[in-house]
C-alpha cells in the first residue's frame, strides 16, 4: 500500500511540474477489467519515459527501493545479530540495455505469448525421477488459456486487432531442456513474453536464457525462493513463496503454538531442498532447532524407516515438504504408527489429491497456502464458473495464479505495445496493487509478490483459509530500516 | 584543504549520480591539472554496428586473434580485419549451425576457432566449414552453451546442465556435472582455461577450480551462504551466483550480478559500485589482463580495475545526450572525468576482450574497439586530460549520434 501511494504522489509531482503530459493514447477509454484505464494519467506518464528513447538513453524511471527484505522480522533474519557488509535484493533491478528502442514489427498475425510448464510425462533428473507435475501444469496451462481466450473475446491486441496466441512448451524433459524451450520461443517463435514454469531447477534454467535473450518471464508456480534471488530484472513472480509460507508456519509453530521440537520429512528434490530451508533457518534463529530431518526419494511407497527415526526424536509436530501424493502415504504411515502428532505440510498437500490418498487421516493437516481461496470476491466466483464451463473442471491455485499471470502480461502488452523491454517495464513499474483473482497483487523491489499468505486447515470435510490475522499468529519485530543503516 | 576538500566530495557525488544514471557530465571535468597517479584512460575509440557490416548489434562474444577479431552475435558470425577494416559475416544460410552464438575461442596450435552456440550446442570453424556438436550427436552434455575455452588438447563448454570436455584428439567427451564435480547446482556459465588450471563460473556454485595435472576440483564459495547479504566484506567470494571467472598472473577475478571480487590465492578482495569506481553491481562478464586490471561488464557502463594495488578505475559510459564519458577513481573519489564523443556505444556492456594494448567491448548495441596507443599498465604520474579527450574515428556518423 505504501508503494501505491508513493507512486501515485510521484506521478502527482511529475503532473505538477509539467514534466509529464496526458498524451493522446491509442486506446482512449479503454479499461481493463477492474484495473487502470489505459489512457489514465499514470500510465501516460510510465509511457511517456519509456518510449521514444534513443538505444542508449535509460529511462528515468524511479527506481523502488524496500525498508525490509520479504518482510523478515528481525529473530529470523540470517546472521541477526550482526550488520552485513552489504544487503540485496532491495533496490528495483533496472534495465539499462537498448531494448526499448526497437521498433515494433511491421506485420504480425498473432501476438505470441509463450507458456513453458509440465504438462507431459517424462523421465525428469531435475524434478527427481519420472515427472510428477503433470497435473499442476496442465493447471497453469488451463490458467493461460483461459485469459487468452478472453482477451481474444474482448478483442485481442487492440492496437491491431489482432489475436493473442499462446505458445505452449513442455518443460519436463532431461534437466536443461527448459532451456532450449525457452530458446526456441525467444528466438524461432518470437514471443513477447513468456509465463512459466514451477520446477524451481526448470525455472533457474529458463529466467538464465531470458536474461540473455531479453524476454518478460512471468512465474506463477515456482515457490522457490531463490528464483527471484538472482538479481535479473526480466524476472517476476505473482505468488507468495516458500519462504513467506515458511515464515508463517514458524511463527504458528513457535510463537502461537509455543511447540518446541518440529520433526521434518521432505522430498529429495529441489522443491523439498530449497523449500524447506527457511523453516529450518527460522526455527533455528528462534532458538527451536529442527532436532530430524528425513529426505526421501521422490516414488518410494514405504517411510518406515524415516518415520522410525522421527518417532524416535520425540517431536511434538511434523512438517512435510513435498508433493501431495507422499505427503498423504507419509501420513497415513504416520497414523499407522501410532504418530499422533499434527501434521504440517507445504502448499502442494492443500490438493483434493492430498485428501483423496490421505482419507479421513486429512482433517486436522494444516497447510502453507499463497492466497486465500475463499475470499469473497465476485471476480473469483465468476472466474471459478468461466474455467468449470471451459474445462469441466474445478480450477486450482495453478490455474488461479497462471489466470492472474497471464492477465497482467496481456495488460502489459496492451499498454507498451510489442517491445519486450516496455512490456517488462509496464510491469516492473506496474501502477498500483493488481487485481487478480487471488487477490491483490504488489511487487516487491525484486518483483515478487510478498503478499499476506494463509494456512489452510482440513476442518470437517473441507479446507478453511486462515490468514495471520484471523489466527492472532504473532510474528518478530519487522524494522522499518535496511540492514545497513539500523541503529540497532 | 576545505576548499579542496568539498570540491573532491562535490565532484564525488555529482559523478556517482551521473555515471548511475548515465546523466550528462557535469560542467567541470578535471579536478585539476597538477600531476597524479593516474592510469591510462582509453580516449581513441571505433565502434561498429549493423551499418558497419556486422550481422548483428547484440554483441554476445568477442574474441581477438592477431589481425582478426571474431565476434558472436545474436544472429551470426562476423570477422573483423583489424589491417583492412572488412568484417566478413556468418549467418544460418552460410553454414553457421545456429545463428545466436554466446561464445569464443581460438584454439592457438591449430587456428581453429570454435563456438558455444545459444541453444544450438558447439561448432568448430575451420577451413570455411563449420563442424557441429550437440546433444544428439555427441557428449554435449547440453545444447545452451554460455562459455567455451581451449586447454590443450581440450574444448572445455560450459552450458546450462554442466561442462563437457572434448578432447580434439581421442574424440573423448567427459561430462562433469553434480555426479563428479562440486556442483550443488550445475547451471555452468563461463569458463576460463590457463596452463595449470580450468575455471568454472557456475551459477549458485560459485567459482569451480579444475586442476589440469590431478584432475581435481576446488570450490569457491560465499563464505555467509546467504543469498540476500554478503556479511563480511573481502572474506570469500562476494555471491555463489557468478557469471564470468578469469585467471591471470595467480590472480583469480570474478563477476557476479552482485559485485566482483579478486582472489590471489591468500587474500579476497570485493568491489562494489558503492564503494569503489565500477559502475554497477551487476556484471555480465569480466576479461582479465593481469593480476593488476581487469575489465567488468556492467548493465551501467564498463568498469576498468587499471590498478588493483591503488583500487584505481576507469569507468566508461555513454551519457543520455550521447556523449562519452570516461570517470576515473580511487576507491570512491573521482580522480579525473574525460568526455567527449562516443567510447562504448551503449553501456549496457555484455563481453569484453583483450588484443595487446587494444581492448574489444561488446555491448547490446554495438561493438566498441579502444585503441591503447601509448597505453601503459597500473598508474604513472600524468596531468589529468584536458577536454575533449576522445577520438572516436569511424562511423561516427553512422553509430555515435545514431537514433
Amino acid at each position: 500500500m505504501r508503494r501505491v501511494v508513493l507512486w501515485s504522489a510521484v506521478v502527482t509531482a511529475l503532473l505538477g511540474l509539467g514534466l509529464i503530459t496526458a498524451a493522446a493514447s491509442d486506446l482512449p477509454g479503454v479499461k481493463w477489467p477492474g484495473f487502470l484505464p489505459f489512457d489514465s494519467p499514470e500510465i501516460q506518464a510510465l509511457l511517456q519515459k519509456i518510449n521514444d528513447l534513443k538505444y542508449y538513453q535509460a529511462p528515468a524511471l524511479p527506481v523502488k527501493k524496500d525498508e525490509n527484505y520479504a518482510a523478515t522480522s528481525t529473530d529470523v533474519e540470517p546472521f541477526g545479530g550482526l550488520k552485513p557488509f552489504k544487503e540485496h535484493f532491495l533496490l528495483q533491478m533496472e534495465y539499462i540495455g537498448a531494448g526499448r528502442s526497437i521498433p515494433e514489427p511491421e506485420h504480425v498475425d498473432a501476438v505470441k505469448i509463450g507458456f513453458i510448464g509440465p504438462i507431459m510425462s517424462t523421465v525428469s533428473v531435475a524434478t527427481g525421477g519420472k515427472s510428477h507435475e503433470e497435473a499442476l501444469g496442465i493447471q497453469m496451462l488451463s490458467g493461460s488459456r483461459l485469459a487468452i481466450e478472453e482477451a481474444n473475446a474482448r478483442g485481442g491486441y487492440l492496437k491491431r486487432k489482432i489475436p493473442f496466441e499462446l505458445v505452449v512448451s513442455n518443460d519436463n524433459g532431461l534437466w536443461g531442456s527448459s532451456g532450449n524451450e525457452i530458446i526456441k520461443m525467444a528466438y524461432k517463435d518470437n514471443v513477447w513474453a513468456i509465463l512459466g514454469t514451477i520446477d524451481g531447477a526448470n525455472s533457474h534454467i529458463a529466467i538464465r536464457v531470458a536474461l540473455k535473450a531479453e524476454v518478460p518471464v512471468m512465474n506463477t508456480g515456482d515457490s522457490d525462493p531463490t528464483f527471484i534471488e538472482t538479481n535479473i530484472p526480466w524476472v517476476m513472480r505473482n505468488m507468495g513463496d516458500d519462504r513467506q509460507q515458511a515464515y508463517l508456519l514458524v511463527d504458528y509453530l513457535y510463537r502461537k503454538l509455543n511447540v518446541k521440537k518440529v520433526g521434518v520429512i521432505r522430498s529429495s528434490n529441489r522443491y523439498g531442498r530449497f523449500g524447506i530451508r527457511e523453516f529450518n533457518d527460522g526455527s533455528r534463529r528462534l532458538g527451536r532447532p529442527v532436532p530430524i530431518e528425513m529426505a526421501y526419494k521422490l516414488g518410494q511407497d514405504d517411510y518406515s524407516l524415516h518415520l522410525e527415526r522421527i518417532k524416535k526424536a520425540d517431536v511434538e509436530a511434523v512438517v512435510h515438504w513435498g508433493d501431495a501424493a507422499e505427503g498423504a502415504q507419509i501420513l497415513n504411515q504416520m497414523r499407522k504408527m501410532g504418530m499422533d502428532q499434527p501434521f504440517f505440510a507445504s502448499d502442494r498437500c492443500l490438493s483434493e489429491e492430498f485428501v483423496n490418498a490421505a482419507g479421513t487421516n486429512a482433517e486436522g493437516v494444516i497447510c502453507g497456502f499463497p492466497w486465500n481461496p475463499d475470499r469473497d470476491d465476485p471476480n473469483l466466483t465468476s472466474f471459478r464458473e468461466r474455467f468449470r464451463k471451459r474445462f469441466g473442471t474445478e480450477p486450482d491455485t495453478y490455474s488461479a495464479h497462471a489466470f492472474d499471470g497471464m492477465n497482467m502480461l496481456i495488460w502489459a502488452i496492451q499498454v507498451a505495445g510489442l517491445n519486450r523491454a516496455k512490456i517488462r517495464d509496464v510491469v516492473a513499474y506496474l501502477p498500483g496493487a493488481w487485481p487478480g483473482i487471488t487477490g491483490d497483487i504488489v511487487m516487491s523491489a525484486c518483483l515478487d509478490d510478498v503478499g499476506d499468505v494463509y494456512l489452510g486447515k482440513r476442518e470437517n470435510g473441507r479446507w478453511k483459509y486462515y490468514s495471520r490475522a484471523d489466527l492472532g499468529i504473532p510474528r518478530g519485530y519487522i524494522p522499518p530500516r535496511d540492514r545497513i543503516s539500523r541503529t540497532q | 584543504m576545505r576548499s579542496s576538500r568539498t570540491y573532491v566530495s562535490a565532484m564525488l557525488l555529482a559523478a556517482a549520480v551521473s555515471v548511475v544514471r548515465g546523466d550528462s557530465p557535469s560542467p567541470q571535468s578535471a579536478p585539476g591539472n597538477a600531476a597524479a597517479k593516474l592510469p591510462y584512460v582509453y580516449t581513441k575509440w571505433k565502434q561498429y554496428t549493423i551499418a558497419d557490416g556486422l550481422p548483428n548489434d547484440h554483441i554476445f562474444a568477442v574474441k581477438a586473434d592477431g589481425p582478426k577479431v571474431w565476434v558472436g552475435t545474436e544472429d551470426g558470425l562476423a570477422c573483423i580485419d583489424k589491417r583492412t577494416g572488412k568484417i566478413q559475416t556468418w549467418k544460418e544460410k552460410d553454414g553457421l549451425p545456429w545463428k545466436v552464438v554466446t561464445a569464443l575461442d581460438v584454439d592457438k596450435k591449430t587456428g581453429d576457432l570454435w563456438l558455444g552456440l545459444f541453444g544450438g550446442g558447439l561448432a568448430r570453424f575451420s577451413g570455411g566449414r563449420f563442424d557441429h556438436w550437440h546433444q544428439l550427436n555427441s557428449g554435449l552434455v547440453n545444447d545452451v552453451v554460455y562459455g567455451v575455452a581451449i586447454q590443450g588438447d581440450n574444448v572445455w563448454a560450459a552450458t546450462t546442465a554442466g561442462c563437457s570436455r572434448f578432447n580434439i584428439k581421442t574424440g573423448a567427451w567427459t561430462i562433469y556435472n553434480e555426479k563428479n564435480a562440486p556442483m550443488e547446482e550445475i547451471w555452468n556459465y563461463g569458463v576460463f582455461a590457463s596452463e595449470e588450471k580450468v575455471h568454472l563460473a557456475v551459477w549458485g556454485s560459485g567459482v569451480l577450480e579444475f586442476d589440469i595435472k590431478t584432475e581435481h576440483w576446488k570450490e569457491y564459495l560465499d563464505p555467509d551462504g546467504e543469498m540476500e547479504i554478503d556479511l563480511y566484506r573481502d572474506d570469500g567470494l562476494v555471491h555463489v551466483i557468478t557469471t564470468g571467472v578469469s585467471y591471470v598472473e595467480k590472480a583469480m577475478w570474478v563477476s557476479t550480478y552482485f559485485g566482483v571480487c579478486r582472489y590471489d590465492g591468500r587474500h579476497w578482495r570485493g568491489f562494489f559500485a558503492h564503494e569503489s569506481g565500477i559502475p554497477s553491481d551487476f556484471n555480465n562478464n569480466l576479461a582479465a589482463r593481469s593480476a593488476q586490471e581487469a575489465w567488468f561488464c556492467t548493465d551501467k557502463g564498463l568498469g576498468a580495475c587499471m590498478d588493483f594495488d591503488s583500487d584505481t578505475w576507469v569507468a566508461y559510459t555513454r551519457n543520455n545526450d550521447g556523449t562519452g564519458k570516461a570517470v576515473v577513481t580511487k576507491g570512491k573519489e573521482v580522480l579525473e572525468v574525460v568526455e567527449g564523443p562516443v567510447n562504448v556505444p551503449q553501456s549496457f556492456i555484455i563481453c569484453a576482450a583483450m588484443d595487446g594494448n587494444d581492448v574489444w567491448i561488446g555491448t547490446g548495441k554495438g561493438l566498441a574497439w579502444g585503441i591503447g596507443e601509448g597505453y601503459y599498465s597500473r598508474v604513472k604520474e600524468r596531468a589529468p586530460a584536458g577536454k575533449p579527450a576522445f577520438r572516436s574515428e569511424t562511423s561516427t556518423s553512422k553509430n555515435g549520434g545514431a537514433q
